[in-house]
């Protein structure tokens, strides 16, 4: 009972929303803004023949490659920048300069010196995503209680078993906000790599209906992508909330 | 009914018996060459097996400071730091330390007993030998069966008892407490002494107690050391003779810890 009223307390909104949106463009004559039935109609026209689903699994492979590339490397550099006062100071400049710069914007000249294929799309997506990881794990890293870090060296902890499990989950509040702002630039940037020298994805099925005048395929590509993204972002609380349980439940919030 | 004795100016040196822990010309300080804050200055102590000594000090005089040099954690500027004929050059096995902040020293992602059985695994110590030791140590400290809490989950005290049980579970020879009981009430904190008076009977630790409680010193220790000035050096030694055995009541009404505790008192306020 108390979930279905939670529930309810969270969806009345969007189901208000897309019903307003439902029959205030029912009669729609603009073409650039189909009426939401005909959107939902060639949606699932699309969906149902694996069109869609097959660029979604593109899509999202690319995504999920390149988060996690992104993850082992912002997370490993984080936690040896954050650990070593000396590549501190050496990479600090560079990493708020790349970090600074527009991720998207880049997207064409990584794409268009790396070529065609999966590779080059995995790439921009890594490189997108793992400054705010980097940066977090840092911050994090640094965060970690001195009197936690004078234990561990009175009680003469190894160099690895430290990190593994000091550093790390001492930090790993940071390191998950790091990846929650991650997810969203990440899925961004893996649209926006499949509109270059590209013939699949989500990001290629809606230029590709756009370029051909197919607008409501044009808008169910977009509200798939939001649709995927909130998946996403729900699928990642949980993730959260298990490996942040000790933070969560000791209220060090 | 013996009678009354009294107290006695104490040695730097050991009572008898082989020196564990040998402090040898001690200075330490924040900061090189000319920038250099001088905080100990010329600091010598021989504490022996199963002593128990307290150094006491006003705040801000450099206990932690001179803690962290016994510790390893910071290499003193003049002078040597032996542990069993061993100078050491960094954190060692055969010291232990107990901070001050329990808050700040357990490590909330880990259960009481991952705390307590942590740095074993550092040693390459088994799993089961780990746990094995940890439930023997929380034992010790009172508090068996509680190894599924986590830190958070207990009270002040209850932490503090876990950092004890950590640093038991290490078995070194040498306990180094950093005003352990400073950030509890005055209940807990009376049961906490007893405690460690308990486990030095009990298991023959050696203790090295810094503190800027007076009448903690003097209650917890065979020797108490008194340090003050700036740069701070040993400005009074006194031998308390209670052997190992204490009480709240008795032990402070005794006549003995009167004198000393009104002598450290005089001589503090000089400082
Ligand atoms: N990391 C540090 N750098 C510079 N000065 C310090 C540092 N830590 C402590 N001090 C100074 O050293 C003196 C002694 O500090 P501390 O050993 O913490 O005293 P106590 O533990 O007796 O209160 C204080 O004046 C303090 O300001
Ligand atoms: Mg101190």
């Amino acid at each position: 009972m108390k979930t279905l009223i939670r529930a309810g307390w969270t969806l009345w909104l969007p189901v208000l929303l897309v019903t307003i949106w439902w029959f205030a463009s029912a009669n729609s004559t603009n073409i650039y803004v189909p009426s939401l039935s005909r959107i939902v109609e060639v949606l699932w026209r699309d969906i149902s023949s694996g069109l869609l689903i097959d660029a979604a699994r593109v899509s999202l492979t690319n995504l999920a490659v390149g988060l996690l590339i992104a993850a082992a490397v912002g997370i490993l550099l984080g936690l040896l920048i954050g650990e070593t006062r000396r590549l501190r100071l050496i990479l600090d400049p560079y990493i708020h300069f790349f970090r600074s710069v527009p991720q998207s914007a880049l997207v064409p000249l990584i794409i268009g010196a790396m070529g065609i294929g999966a590779a080059p799309k995995i790439y921009t997506v890594a490189f997108a995503c793992v400054w705010p990881i980097l940066l977090n794990t840092i911050d994090g890293v640094r965060g970690v209680e001195p009197t936690i870090r004078s234990v561990s060296r009175v009680f003469g902890v190894p160099k690895l078993l430290y990190f593994r499990r000091v550093v790390l989950p001492g930090a790993m509040p940071q390191v998950v906000a790091g990846l929650r702002v991650a997810l969203p630039i990440g899925i961004v940037v893996m649209v926006v790599s499949e509109l270059f020298a590209s013939n699949q994805g989500l990001g290629f099925y809606i230029l590709n209906s756009s370029a051909t005048f197919q607008i409501p395929e044009t808008w169910g590509g977009a509200l798939m992508v939001g649709v995927i993204g909130y998946i996403i972002v729900i699928m990642f609380s949980l993730f959260e909330r298990r490996v942040l349980s000790w933070y969560f439940r000791s209220g060090a919030l | 009914m013996t009678a009354p004795q009294s107290i006695h100016t104490g040695s730097l040196d050991v009572l008898g018996g082989e020196v564990l822990l040998d402090v040898s010309h001690v200075s330490m300080g924040y900061g090189d060459g000319e920038h250099e804050k001088r905080i100990l200055e010329d600091l010598n102590l021989k504490v022996g097996h199963s002593e128990f000594v307290s150094i006491v000090g006003p705040s801000g005089v450099g206990k932690t400071t001179l803690l962290r040099g016994l510790s390893g954690l910071l290499p003193p500027k003049r002078g040597t730091v032996s542990v069993a004929g061993q100078t050491i050059t960094g954190p060692h096995p055969d010291i232990a330390a107990v901070f001050q902040d329990y808050s700040r020293s357990l490590m909330p992602w880990m259960t009481t007993r991952e705390n307590v059985a942590f740095p074993l695994q550092g040693q390459g110590v088994g799993r089961r030998e780990r746990n094995r030791r940890a439930e023997e140590s929380l034992e010790e400290v009172g508090l068996s069966g509680q190894g599924d809490k986590y830190p958070w989950e207990m009270s002040g005290g209850m932490q503090q008892r876990v950092a004890i049980a950590r640093a038991l579970a290490y078995h070194a020879k040498v306990l180094l407490m950093d005003e352990p009981f400073a950030s509890v009430d005055a209940q807990t904190r009376f049961d906490l002494e007893d405690l460690v008076v308990n486990l030095r009977e009990a298991l023959g630790v050696t203790i090295v107690l810094v503190t800027h409680d007076v009448d903690e010193a003097i209650y917890l220790a065979d020797r108490v050391i008194v340090i003050a000035e700036k740069p701070a050096t040993v400005v009074d030694v006194i031998e308390t003779g209670f052997g190992t055995v204490r009480d709240q009541v008795d032990t402070k009404a005794d006549p003995r810890f009167q004198d000393a505790r009104g002598r450290i008192l005089t001589r503090l306020r000089k400082a």
